[in-house]
């Protein structure tokens, strides 16, 4: 029998049924994939699996009795969100082991000896590299995801693990150890609910699928059963061709941009050049400084040393209106801190970025405005039901849609893409690769900065690999081997790093 | 439950906060007999023009994610400066409270510099910069008032048309101009986009540290224009004025909608919220608390209408 099952969910919000009909069935002792696109509903279920939210219809079952009236039932269910939600100013024992009462820590005196040696055996455990008494803030992001998912397993009764997209700021190297771990819950009678977009990984780990597309259930299979080309087609109705290339075709033109000797807080004597027409792919592991030499680039934050030309003429340092108001543009991989202005409209943040051709004298033209941003919702099929809702409400994947429509409407000349399709679905990659390559082929030059080899070879032209903050090799994608280049950015220096 | 019309109506942000306005004032007016007179209604739109005027210039700081406790301080200082000008220095009239305004938007800069430039917290810089101002006012004035304010200008501050204080009308005037600037102009949409978050303002290539100074400065500016009125309405320049403003600028502004942490809100919301304060200010007086009491009748009001609009923020998102 199946320790969680929910049967004919039903789950409305104001103006859009967001799961209809929905059924799924977890058993212990397997990892089971949930897959669709951003907007499939995957988030809504798991908020009706952890009990966070009421289905509309339906039932919830958890080890055979009913959750929705039983509700101390979901303490079985352990959630770990994609978006890190630690304490960064605790250590990492707290973090793992609040709230107390339900991890069985002494309740009325915390004896600070006894809670790091408890913190031992996760640590140890979730092969986490960092001390107990070690804040949050300063282990990497990787074992912050780790003790994300040990602080899940320390609940007294926790049997099911959910774990969205755990692996978006992962390296291959610690993604196998995750991957180590949840192997290891799996066998000791836990059950683990993984949510990816990542096709290799659905493979490599899941031992059953279901997907989900427009709030419904469109399929279920045991892994071995299923080809990748049949997941895609369920996850988004269309055939989408994996294979096909999204480099820009015209040969790149004149030089556009001359980096030479950038250093800044993280990144040391970066030079490099970009052409018009061209897709410039910034290689490298998370933290060898690759997004903060774009923004020093871009000016967001200051360097020390080094210049950039633009046209050969020099570009002034440290100031992103100068940026911006020039024609680079540069779009931050956290979309949520520095991309969207989260308590605003859609429609708002659209607006931001095109007065010049809404505002008249000094006053906005509602209706020019709305024409504008209408198109923009047109041309980069962003999905939502009006202008007007907020932008929290969008998926991960129309919200990056937002940030590109609006950088567009300043008619960049240079843009910097990092980490563009970070937590997004096969299907809106897929979009957003087409929309790079036609920017492209209008005569922009475009940086994309990105940790995923696949995205790389599609997209780019030539690559830049970086390793500790510093260029560590250039290469022509189309004529590159794929070891070269993780060579490159795992620090192996050779001849073949240096472009012919 | 309700017909949707209404539920639509209550969607709006401000309904809320003017429902709870308009059943305080009915509730007032069965308090007393003496509240809803042309007398009284007087007395509530001559203070709480002088509030508004903070208020208006509170709420658009916060509106952009900062906060200014030096404003009453701000229109004291001007205010005493004005007076000393007009009388002491033979200043005329006009050209004294001209500059005075300047005063205003001189401190307002020194307050946006030390924020934007070297990147300090803005409450904590305006409790020190309130200290700075109203103790330049002790200073210039020795803690006397300043007498004989000349006739000419006590008009702007006594004056009626039509039954509104001229006080009210300037004050309903800067409301329109600045909510106008906030609602269809690209500088209100970038303060708006700065309160949601300052680095993705940033990223958009807005300029950040020039706009927080603009704002700053119009805030010393309707400061030192409230200051200045005051001074023309009492025929004298106390060294107290403007004490009692700041407060309630910021608590109404939060009852009005506008959050601490900036992002959302308007200012007409925030007016909103300071008329309820005045109103209740107003009839705690007229119906006779003990003066003992009227602080905590004062305040227990207040929680009661942020807790109403909060509450029925709650039931609308529970029948949706």
């Amino acid at each position: 029998m199946p320790f969680l099952e929910v049967r004919d969910i039903r789950k409305e919000y104001p103006g859009v049924v967001a799961l209809n009909r929905v059924e799924l069935s977890i058993a212990l002792g397997r990892v089971h994939v949930l897959a669709g696109e951003n907007g499939a509903g995957k988030s809504t279920l798991v908020k009706i699996l952890t009990g966070v939210e009421a289905p509309n219809r339906g039932e919830v079952l958890i080890d055979g009795r009913n959750a929705l009236e039983q509700h101390g039932l979901f303490d079985y269910i352990a959630y770990v969100p994609q978006e890190l939600n630690l304490f960064p100013h605790m250590t990492v024992a707290e973090n793992i082991f609040m709230p107390f009462n339900k991890t069985g820590v002494n309740r009325r005196l915390i004896s600070i000896s006894a809670l790091y040696k408890a913190a031992e055996r996760y640590i140890d455990r979730f092969r986490i590299n960092a001390r107990p008494d070690q804040l949050a803030k300063d282990i990497m992001v990787s074992d912050q995801q780790l003790v994300q998912i040990a602080r899940a397993s320390t609940h007294e009764s926790f049997k099911v693990l959910i774990l969205d997209e755990p692996t978006s700021s992962m390296t291959d190297r610690e993604v196998q150890r995750l991957f180590e771990i949840i192997r290891g819950l799996r066998d000791s009678d836990h059950a683990v609910i993984f949510i990816s977009h990542k096709l290799e990984e659905m493979f490599e780990l899941g031992d059953e699928v279901t997907v989900l597309r427009n709030g419904e259930k469109v399929g279920h299979a045991a892994m071995g059963e299923v080809t990748e080309a049949e997941l895609i087609k369920m996850m988004s109705g269309k055939d989408i061709d994996m294979d096909s290339v999204f480099r820009p075709i015209r040969p790149a033109g004149k030089r556009i941009l001359e980096v030479r000797g950038l250093t800044g807080p993280r990144y040391e004597d970066v030079s490099f050049s970009l052409h018009e027409g061209e897709i410039l792919g910034l290689a490298g592991l998370v933290g060898a400084g690759r997004s903060e030499a774009m923004q020093g680039m871009f000016g967001f934050l200051k360097p020390k040393a080094g210049e950039v030309l633009v046209d050969g003429k020099p570009w002034r340092l440290g100031d992103p209106s100068y940026s911006v108001a020039h024609g680079m543009l540069y779009l931050s991989e956290s979309r949520k801190e520095h991309g969207i202005l989260p308590l605003l409209s859609v429609r708002e943040n659209i607006a931001i970025s095109i007065f010049g051709d809404t505002a008249t004298a000094y006053l906005i033209s509602d209706a020019r405005e709305r024409q504008i941003v209408s198109d923009v919702i047109g041309t980069y099929q962003i999905k939502t039901s009006s202008m007007d809702k907020k932008i929290l409400f969008l998926s991960g994947g129309n919200q990056q849609k937002v940030i590109i429509g609006r950088a567009m409407a300043c008619h960049p000349r240079i843009l910097i893409f990092d980490e563009p399709t970070k937590g997004i679905d096969v299907k809106t990659k897929v979009d957003i690769y087409g929309i790079m390559k036609q920017l492209a082929e209008q005569g922009m030059g475009i940086i994309l900065v990105s940790s995923e080899m696949n995205e790389l070879q599609k997209c780019t032209n030539r690559i830049i690999a970086m390793y500790h903050g510093r260029v560590n090799g250039e290469f022509v994608t189309e004529r590159m081997g794929q070891q070269d280049l993780l060579g490159a950015m795992i620090g192996a220096r050779s001849e073949r790093n240096e472009v012919s | 439950m309700l017909p949707k019309r209404l539920t639509r109506l209550f969607r709006n942000q401000l309904a809320g906060v003017f429902a709870a306005l308009v059943v305080i004032f009915v509730i007032s007016c069965f308090l007393s007999p003496y509240f809803f007179t042309p007398y009284n209604m007087l007395i509530i739109a001559r203070a709480l023009a002088f509030v508004g005027m903070i208020t208006i210039a509170q709420s658009l700081l916060m509106i952009m994610g900062e906060l200014d406790l030096s404003l009453g301080a701000i229109g004291g200082l001007c205010g005493v400066l004005g007076g000393i000008m007009m009388v002491q220095l033979n200043v005329e009239p006009f050209l004294a409270f001209t500059i005075c305004l300047l005063y205003g938007a001189i401190c307002g800069l020194a307050n946006g510099l030390l924020v934007t430039g070297l990147g300090l917290n803005s409450l904590v810089v305006t409790i020190g910069m309130a200290g700075v101002y109203s103790g330049l006012n002790l200073v210039f004035t020795k803690g006397l008032a300043i007498t004989d304010i000349p006739d000419k200008i006590s008009f702007l501050g006594q004056g009626v048309h039509f039954g509104v204080p001229t006080p009210f009308i300037v004050m309903l005037a800067l409301l329109a101009v600045l909510t106008v600037a906030m609602q269809k102009t690209p500088f209100g949409r970038y303060v708006y986009a700065i309160g949601n978050s300052a680095a993705a303002a940033k990223m958009l290539g807005i300029p950040v540290n020039r706009i927080r100074l603009v704002c700053f400065v119009i805030a010393g500016f309707c400061s030192s224009l409230a200051g200045m009125l005051m001074v023309a309405r009492l025929g004298t320049a106390q060294p107290s004025i403007g004490e009692i403003w700041v407060m309630p600028s910021i608590a109404g502004s939060v009852i009005g909608g506008v959050a601490t942490t900036g992002g959302i809100g308007s200012l007409g919301g925030a007016m909103i919220g300071a008329t309820i304060i005045g109103v209740i200010q107003n009839i705690i007086v007229i119906f006779g608390v003990s003066p003992y009491w009227q602080s905590v009748v004062s305040g227990a009001i207040v929680v009661l209408a942020i807790s109403f609009d909060a509450i029925s923020r709650r039931y609308i998102k529970k029948e949706e």
